[in-house]
């Protein structure tokens, strides 16, 4: 049974003079500030902390070091919490994970009895026959899934993430990562320091303390730490994983650092490795580190009667450390290589029964330790039950050897190897800036390590400093730190591999036998490694397991990758601060002020039009009027607005687009197509010429920032003298059209808007309302009209002016909808909606757009062979005037004799012209005039249109003549 | 408790029998060479066994079995595709994979859970409502549903997405499913192999004999082999096989990351997809959150992870699930992705007599698997192109007969 | 996160960057299909040191890399007149 201490010790985490109050399973408990929840609990006497994935086995305590997965929690705004390392706080609720009722009584715990039933891969094995039952079994299954539960009413804590620069990342604060750091220093380079523990120090505050040298060693450590300047150190840090060009984001309680450093030291130490036996899962049965974290970072003594296994020189340390601190030790069972007896000698002395090649072949118990069983066992680990011998207690602690934390190392392209004398794997291989150190490395005494800190501070400043880095002194020590074979199968099982996932031994010689008989096969087979932990304590011994039962070494056995994160990390610190720039038009504003129904668009906001959702149609069909009996303003700040400067510009112009630009005449504007290599239309848009030097082009909203992409590659690739500014932000743009458009503008301007000066398809820059703009005659829709590019700043001012001007005319401000009307009426299509990611202008209906007469743009060697090969053509369809059926929907299909001959890329009820109107994208032999389409609408009805072929309004254009008697004032 | 598991626990787990035989020796000839012993290597080589007859076959694998793409993606099968040669295709798949379980006699925990394709915009809704007509049309059930269906159908998605690109509907794919995708490799590689497949692992195909430009043999790393046929049906790895039979394609690789959460209780039944804000993710048969995104955005061949993958997911999945901000995120993973450039694979017949292709399947190969293993190998059996998989041929580039998926599926699984 | 050597600026990560895929010469604008295709569709997919067009977005630039695509290690900068060609005009 375990219990707080009276008398504080010398590095202890908690702060015996505050306490908190903290509520487990509904029970009120006291504990320290900073005390873990687990050592709370365990402080109070509560041992059985949680239940086991699976089996629903009782769990307590196990690493203490951020591996106790059996032992999660849920609090009011989280779960899975980590008990072993979260603190505790006042007035903190604290629910166990996967029960159903209390721990002690959970409903599920029966399923232990059933583990025989329930193999490694049983679910592969049964409930898929009959058919129809699977889904009842499935039900079943998945609400036995999962460990915490998420509370739906959570909301993310949003935090912004920070970056970190520094020349060295010393990553682990254990005495190797304190001299790396301060050796790192010396060289004068910038160093952040970062652990996982919420104090520097690593096992010198819990696993030296019985080395008399240790305390003044680990003091001058620290403090020589805290004095230099050139030292930042984070603690409650962990280094989640190694990304390429040392990126490594570090996790905090305030969020998460991405620290960007030049050199990284990986002093990351390493992870107790559990012996396996029966039992080995019961609340009391911990590992030896554990033991000693919980004394001496919380003064919580693990039990009061212990057993010991111990396999290595820390283990005897271990168990002098806890008998000091008052455990009374009824045995300490020791066996392998790792095992001198002169390191048992202070155990001895005192009285303790040491027991030399012995080994705990099972812990008994109900629902937490009582006793243990021990029995010799031979040169291969196996036991002699003959000699078996059962001991009382109340703790069965073990320390049976270690397992490298190499994560980073690995994923940083590291390479470790099965070191047979230290019995464990090292590092064999690390790139020049990527260095271990300390026991990671598989070096083991303090000075040792200390050295080996230093060293490898030192060859990573060669590193960085581009000299010759000089071979590792070899700091690894020569004997054991492990036994081999930390196994003891059990005929009745409950030998657990991985506590995790509740694998025993058999499970994963089940799986070998079967043919999963290889590291990565058998993981996935068994799962083992897959849990929480990933394999943190089950990994190696699995590893081991399979290679004796393949009659093979460690190395060829293999390893299975270490991925990231190193331990888990939550969703909204990955997230961050919620980061959506969007872009606004100078006019922004007025479309809020005035009505306008907002819709993204991309990183834009812009208005579909302006009146309420629910009158949409009406709204958008009286703006369709305003433009084509009077005078409609629609912003259009979001097309792309590049200029292109230089002697080649025309080259690249003609290079770039599918009709020729160079012999565009200065003053006017022509369509442009652009397509891939692939023939395919990517973007349109219109190109002006101002100069022989110099053009001015537009390109769509959404390819604005592509186009310019595309166009300074191609400068470059070409070879061209010629510059291209990409002007979309700093300048806005409107279109102002109608027939009444010319009255509108023509007292703000300072040129002749006559057909004549300025003729359809015209671009000249003016001064409108005194301020520069560019004028250009283009017209989307079909009417009449102007647009004006001016700069951002001067936009809004222009656009008040023009509505004042316009108001004795009835101007309207109109939207996107509205203007996808009006250029339907006109026909005009919109790239990526009439058009697909494989159209090309024929089957676009455009063959006039491109001129093959030239030697070469980006599409004419494919177009050059699409050229009257398209299988399928846009056609124009019109549907009768009268139907009060409900209109066909854009991507509806057209069905020919039962099959899919077409869709409807763009429709619309035109108020123009009084009927529907639209395009579709028809099989070849579809695209005639007069052809019937049978178009499939909502709910399966067929609906007639007709093909047309001349422009739905205005086919001759007449609409956008300047000196039309309407038009002029 | 199934009489199977009774069976298993009465008479002791260590009495079942092997899963995979011993590996044999690697025999100088074979029939048929099948290079990758992934999902699609192993189907293919079951259905040349069980449907043509030809039992003289080896898979090569240069890993471990189910190594590659089989046990990287997220699981999801679905045939909600947009063009008709598409929505066949898958929708044959889908229906071999509801009972695959029963014909491998393994349990796939085939899990039909519903797919829902998210529209945040009117283009996306015209897309999805295009596939839902296409789909429709040839009986494959998705409808294309509006913001309210979708809440109802997704209990605690956050419909306005943090405040941006609220959703407007999506395409509701009724027979989406996810499926444990080791399963199925290992199912079909016992199938296969008690039908006389040998299955080779860790053996890497190191060159390829072509004579008068037909196939005659590979080079591997435990020697040579000859041959009359070779089908290359890896991922990742296929611009290195076409090379060695001389053949160009459009192939490049791409990462395709991936990662998971800790287990949690289940509260997402559906699999959800957004293409506008390029995530999916379902919740698995152990509680996990299983999530991925679009491919990275260069060409690597390699399957290191990224830290701006799980950052730019996270920030995505807690716009749509705010109450998953605490669940952490365990592990991370890539494969190596077939992109070409109609986002359609390349399968059957090549240039080179004798050898087969079944490549460039970008980011949707697992759903295919069945479909692919029967297909190729009608089609090797017959020595020409099974008509499900004409439209995805090899020389489609070539004529300029591109396969239109491109508008549907840049995030599809 | 990965970095690249921009040309102007220096290191910067990988995000600011625009991957412009394979440089591949085009074919003539009268080009047999074969080519055209060849051209438009094929590309080097196997691991190899790769030119590659790379756009960097803050300073508005493009510029060769030659990238090992298997090591994604950056070997060299590739000076556009190495990549560059003359188009044919009329």
């Amino acid at each position: 049974m375990p219990f707080r201490r009276s008398e504080a010790g010398p590095r202890e985490w908690i702060d015996r003079h505050r306490t908190v109050h903290f509520t487990f399973e509904g029970t009120r408990y006291v504990a320290f500030a900073g005390d873990t929840i687990t050592s709370a609990l365990q402080a109070n006497g509560v041992q059985l902390l949680g239940r086991s994935f699976k089996y629903h086995r009782p769990r307590g305590a196990l690493s203490m070091a951020n591996h106790d997965v059996n032992a999660l929690f849920t609090t009011a705004d989280d779960t899975n919490v980590r008990g072993d390392v979260t603190p505790v706080t006042d007035a903190l609720d604290v629910r166990p994970v996967n029960v159903s009722g209390s721990l002690a009584r959970d409903a599920h715990r029966h399923l232990d009895r059933l583990g025989r039933f329930l193999p490694a891969g049983f679910y592969y094995k049964a409930f898929h026959k009959p058919r129809w039952l699977f889904p009842y079994w499935e039900r079943l299954i998945r609400r036995r899934a999962g460990l915490g539960t998420v509370d739906s009413a959570w909301t993310p804590r949003r935090r912004p993430k920070r970056y970190g620069y520094c020349d060295v990342l010393v990553v682990g604060g254990g005495p190797a990562g304190l001299q790396a750091a301060l050796g790192a220093a010396e060289a004068s380079l910038d160093v952040l320091l970062v652990d996982e523990n919420p104090h520097l120090g690593g096992s010198l505050d819990y696993e030296w303390v019985t080395d008399p040298a240790a305390p003044a060693q680990r003091d001058e450590l620290m403090e020589a730490v805290a004095a230099s300047p050139a030292i930042r150190v984070l603690t409650s840090a962990v280094a989640l994983g190694f990304y390429t060009d040392h990126w490594v984001p570090v996790s905090t309680p305030e969020g998460i650092i991405k620290v960007r450093a030049r050199g990284v030291v990986l002093a990351t130490g390493v992870i107790e490795q559990p012996a396996v036996f029966r039992n080995n899962d019961l609340p009391g049965v911990l590992m030896a580190s554990a033991a000693q974290r919980l004394l001496h970072r919380f003064g919580v003594q693990a039990c009061e009667r212990a057993v010991l296994q111990v396999n290595n020189p820390e283990g005897f340390a271990a168990a002098e450390d806890l008998r000091r601190g008052g455990v009374e030790l009824q045995a300490v069972v020791a066996s392998g290589p790792g095992v001198q007896k002169a390191d048992a000698a202070a155990l001895v002395d005192a009285g303790v029964p040491v027991h030399f090649g012995w080994a705990i072949v099972e812990a008994h118990g109900d629902g937490a330790v009582a006793a243990a069983t021990i029995a010799p066992v031979d040169a291969g680990g196996v036991p002699d039950q003959t000699h078996a011998r059962r001991i009382d207690c109340d703790g069965v602690v073990s320390s049976a050897g270690w397992g490298p934390a190499g994560h980073l190392l690995y994923q940083a392209g590291g390479r470790f190897s099965y070191d047979d004398t230290l019995e464990m794997p090292v590092p064999v291989a690390w790139p020049d800036t990527v260095v271990p150190a300390g026991r990671m490395n598989g070096v083991f005494s303090l000075a040792s390590q200390r050295d080996d800190g230093r060293d490898a501070a030192g060859r990573l400043a060669a590193a960085l400093a581009g000299g010759p880095v000089s071979d590792p002194m070899s700091n690894r020590d020569t004997r054991a730190h492990a036994t081999p074979w930390p196994v003891v199968p059990h005929p009745k099982g409950r030998d657990f591999v991985d506590l995790d996932e509740d694998l025993q031994y058999k499970d994963l010689i089940q799986g070998a036998r079967e043919g999963f008989d290889n590291v990565e096969l058998l993981k996935r087979f068994t799962t083992v490694g897959m849990g929480p932990s990933q394999g943190k304590h089950s990994n190696l011994n699995a590893f081991r397991i399979l290679a004796r039962y393949l009659g093979q070494g460690m190395d060829e056995t293999g390893t299975t990758t270490a991925r990231p994160m190193y331990h888990p990390v939550r969703l909204e610190d990955l997230a961050g601060r919620r980061m959506r720039p969007w872009r606004e038009t100078p006019v922004q504003a007025w479309h809020g002020e005035h009505g306008g129904f907002l819709m993204e668009s991309g990183e834009w906001e812009r208005p579909s039009f302006y009146g309420e959702e629910a009158d949409a149609q009406q709204v958008i069909a009286s703006e369709v009027t305003a433009v084509r009996t009077g005078v409609g303003i629609i912003d259009v700040s979001t097309l792309g607005k590049i200029e292109v400067l230089g002697p080649d510009a025309a080259t690249l112009l003609d290079g770039s687009y599918t009709m020729r630009q160079g012999n565009l005449r200065a003053g006017l504007t022509r369509y442009a197509l652009r397509t891939d290599d692939t023939g395919v239309i990517v973007d349109d848009g219109v190109v002006g010429r101002l100069a022989e030097d110099h053009y001015y082009l537009t390109a769509t909203s959404s390819h604005a920032e592509g186009t310019y992409q595309t166009l300074t590659r191609h400068a470059l690739e070409w070879g061209l003298d010629v510059h291209v500014v990409n002007r979309t932000g700093q300048l806005g743009a409107l279109n102002l059209t109608g027939p009444l458009s010319r009255r509108v503008l023509e007292p703000l301007v300072d040129v002749d808007l006559s057909e004549a000066a300025l003729p359809r398809l015209g671009m000249t820059d003016a001064r409108v309302c005194g301020e520069w703009a560019r004028l250009l005659r283009v017209g989307f829709v079909g009417e009449l009209g102007y647009e004006i590019h001016a700069p951002a700043g001067t936009m809004a001012r222009i656009w008040d002016a023009l509505m004042d001007a316009g108001a004795p005319l009835g101007i309207r401000p109109f939207g996107v909808d509205t203007q996808r009307v009006l250029r339907l009426e006109k026909g005009h299509i919109i790239v990526g909606q009439d058009t697909d990611g494989l159209t090309n202008p024929f089957e676009a209906a455009m063959p006039w757009a491109v001129h093959l007469k030239k030697p070469w743009f980006v599409g004419r060697p494919a177009l050059a062979h699409l050229k009257g090969a398209e299988q399928r053509k846009l056609v124009r369809f019109v549907m009768a005037a009268d139907s009060s059926a409900p209109l066909p929907r854009e991507s509806h299909l057209v069905i020919r004799d039962g099959t899919i001959a077409g869709r409807v890329t763009s429709i619309a009820r035109s108020p123009t012209l009084g009927r529907p109107i639209g395009l579709a994208m028809v099989d070849r032999d579809l695209a005639e005039a007069g052809q019937a389409l049978a178009i499939r609408g909502d709910g399966g009805r067929m609906l007639a249109a007709e093909v047309v072929t001349e422009t739905f309004y205005d086919p001759d254009g007449l609409r956008q003549n300047a000196d039309a008697p309407e038009v002029t004032p | 408790m199934p009489w199977r598991l009774l069976k298993i626990g009465l008479r002791g787990a260590h009495k079942e029998p092997r899963f995979f035989p011993e590996p044999a020796d690697l025999r100088d000839s074979y029939d048929v060479v099948i290079i990758g012993g992934g999902g699609h290597g192993l189907a293919c080589a079951y259905y040349l066994a069980t449907r043509h007859g030809i039992r003289n076959v080896a898979v090569l694998e240069q890993g471990y079995i189910g190594g590659g793409n089989t046990g990287r993606n997220t699981t999801i099968v679905r045939s909600n595709y947009l063009t008709p040669d598409g929505v066949r295709f898958y929708d044959a798949s889908v229906r071999m994979f509801q009972r695959l379980s029963q014909e491998l006699d393994i349990n796939l925990f085939y899990s039909t859970r519903g797919h829902y394709t998210l529209a945040h915009s009117d283009e996306a809704m015209r897309t999805m409502r295009w596939r839902a007509e296409v789909n429709r049309h040839l009986d494959v059930d998705s409808q294309v549903v509006d913001r309210d269906a979708v809440g109802r159908g997704i209990p605690g998605l956050d419909l306005d997405c943090g405040g941006s690109q609220p959703v407007m509907g999506a395409l509701y794919h009724a027979p989406g499913a996810v499926v444990r995708h080791d399963a199925v490799a290992w199912g079909y590689a016992r199938a296969a192999t008690n039908n006389g497949v040998e299955v080779h692992q860790k053996t890497r195909v190191t060159g390829m004999q072509v004579e008068n430009g037909r196939v005659c043999g590979v080079a591997t790393d435990r020697g040579n082999i000859r041959c009359g046929a070779v089908v290359s049906m890896v991922a990742g790895s296929t611009p290195r096989i076409t090379e060695m039979a001389g053949l160009s394609t459009p192939i490049e690789i791409f990462p395709l990351q991936a990662c998971v959460t800790e287990p949690v209780k289940p509260f997402l039944d559906t699999i959800v997809v957004s293409g506008s804000l390029h995530v999916y993710v379902s919740q698995s048969s152990r509680g996990e959150l299983v999530m991925g995104a679009s491919v990275d955005p260069a060409v690597l061949h390699s399957t290191r992870s990224s830290f701006e993958f799980v950052e730019g997911l996270a920030d995505r999945i807690v716009d749509l699930f705010p109450f998953t901000a605490r669940l952490r995120i365990n592990r991370q993973w890539a494969g190596m992705s077939d992109m070409t450039p109609d986002f359609a694979p390349i399968m059957g017949t090549t240039p080179v007599s004798g050898f087969y292709l079944d490549a460039g399947w970008g980011t949707w190969g697992f759903k295919a698997t069945p479909i692919s293993g029967s297909t190729m190998a009608d089609t090797v059996a017959n020595n020409r192109n099974h008509e499900l998989i004409e439209p995805f041929r090899f020389d489609r580039f070539a004529d300029f007969q591109l396969v239109g998926e491109k508008g549907a599926a840049s995030v599809g699984h | 996160m990965q970095q690249l050597d921009c040309p102007i600026i220096g290191r910067r990560p990988i995000s600011e960057f625009v991957y412009g895929g394979e440089v591949r010469r085009p074919p003539p604008g009268d080009a047999p299909l074969a080519d055209v295709a060849d051209h438009a569709f094929n590309r080097t997919g196997q691991p190899t040191v790769l030119r590659e067009w790379w756009f960097h977005r803050p300073t508005g630039r493009w510029f060769v890399l030659e990238r090992n695509t298997l090591s994604n290690v950056v070997e060299r900068v590739v000076p556009p007149q190495e990549v560059a060609y003359a188009i044919p005009t009329l």
